[in-house]
């Protein structure tokens, strides 16, 4: 079993190494659902369905969700691509910068 | 009732000699009607249908069939026109063959004139996913000129502001992915039909994973291309010439025609 390029969704069942395996897979899915919520402001405010105080109170949380994220991960030791997703003929989830 | 007749290629003329097949087995040929068959005789408790769900999953042992499948078939097909079969078409005994050969000369004989005089090569192009890709050499405009920006892109979003503004940065970055994904299969098209204009035939396969090939580049083509024998050297030269701008061209080949004879065996 090789360390070096396990894919997001796999969990080893090792003890040293689950509790980080589990907050990974739990990090990645709230990444996710935070970048769909993402695109779908992004795609509200375009279509100009939404008023200036939404857009800002929208805009401030996700802002706030993301160095929440980033806390979580320095915390844990996760780097950014380490909660990418493949997500096949879409690409993957996050811009992959490796 | 223990052994199967395992089949690699089906073409007009039987070659003197052949390389040993799978599992270092003797190749033969079975004549009808004009074609042959090559073929090899397997042990069912290798070929077998259940011997083989679990050999199936064995990388080695696939590997080493693979090998051999392709030496013979490539050996075949580098003297004469050749449809190669799939990897692992095993029937029953001769009789399967014959009567295969007899229900199906006509798309094989059909199959076989196509590939004649002809070779085929794989184009594979690939894009570094943190460079930008350009509309390639030789390209008319790019047609996406709408970068207007939407309501109130650039009004708002002032130090007052913080969440409008991170939403927007959000925006732009989000535009440009779509963008780049756009300008890269709007290439990858482009490269096909321009090649697809030299040869006979051509058939797009699916991009591979990246993680199967060891390369982090993106794959945006992977093409193969049944090209006459007197048109190499053009094909060649006009891939390479397709590169560049953020495109890395590999061509492979000369294959036997694996994709452009695949008939589904009844």
């Amino acid at each position: 079993m090789s360390q070096t390029e396990r894919p997001a969704w796999r969990v080893a069942a090792d003890p040293d190494t689950v509790e980080r395996d589990l907050t990974r897979l739990v990090l990645t899915l709230v990444e996710l659902v935070r970048q769909l919520v993402e695109r779908q402001s992004v795609r509200r405010m375009e279509q100009g369905d939404l008023t200036d105080e939404q857009i800002e109170a929208l805009g401030v949380a996700l802002m706030r969700l993301e160095e929440g994220m980033d806390d979580l991960c320095d915390h844990f030791g996760l780097r950014p691509q380490d909660l990418n997703l493949d997500l096949g003929p879409l690409g993957t989830l996050l811009p992959s910068n490796d | 009732m223990s052994d199967a007749t395992y089949l690699y290629a089906v073409a007009r003329d039987a070659l003197p000699e052949c390389p040993a097949g799978v599992a270092d087995l003797p190749v033969r040929t079975i004549g009808r009607e004009g074609l042959v068959a090559y073929v090899s005789t397997v042990p069912l408790e290798q070929f077998g249908e259940q011997a083989l769900r679990r050999s199936l999953e064995d990388m080695d042992w696939l590997a080493e069939t693979a090998r051999a499948h392709h030496r013979v078939v490539d050996a075949v097909a580098a003297a004469t026109p050749t449809a190669p079969v799939r990897l692992v078409t095993v029937y029953d005994d001769d009789g399967h063959v014959r009567d295969l050969l007899d229900r199906r000369g006509d798309d094989f004989l059909r199959v076989l004139a196509r590939v004649s005089g002809r070779r085929e090569w794989g184009v594979k192009a690939y894009a570094d996913p943190a460079a930008g890709v350009g509309p390639g050499p030789g390209a008319s405009g790019d047609g996406n000129g709408e970068s207007c920006p939407g309501p109130s892109a650039s009004g708002g979003g002032g130090a007052g502001r913080p969440g409008t503004a991170y939403l927007q940065r959000r925006r732009a970055s989000l535009r440009g992915r779509e963008q780049v994904r756009r300008q890269v299969l709007q290439r990858a098209d482009h490269i096909h039909r321009a090649l697809s204009e030299l040869a006979a035939a051509s058939y797009r396969h699916r991009a591979q994973d990246p993680r199967l090939s060891g390369r982090h580049d993106w794959m945006l083509l992977n093409g193969a291309y049944l090209v006459d024998e007197g048109r190499d050297a053009e094909f060649a030269e006009q891939a390479a010439a397709l590169g560049g701008d953020g495109v890395e061209i590999r061509v492979t080949g000369p294959w036997a025609p694996y994709s452009f004879t695949v008939m589904e065996m009844g």
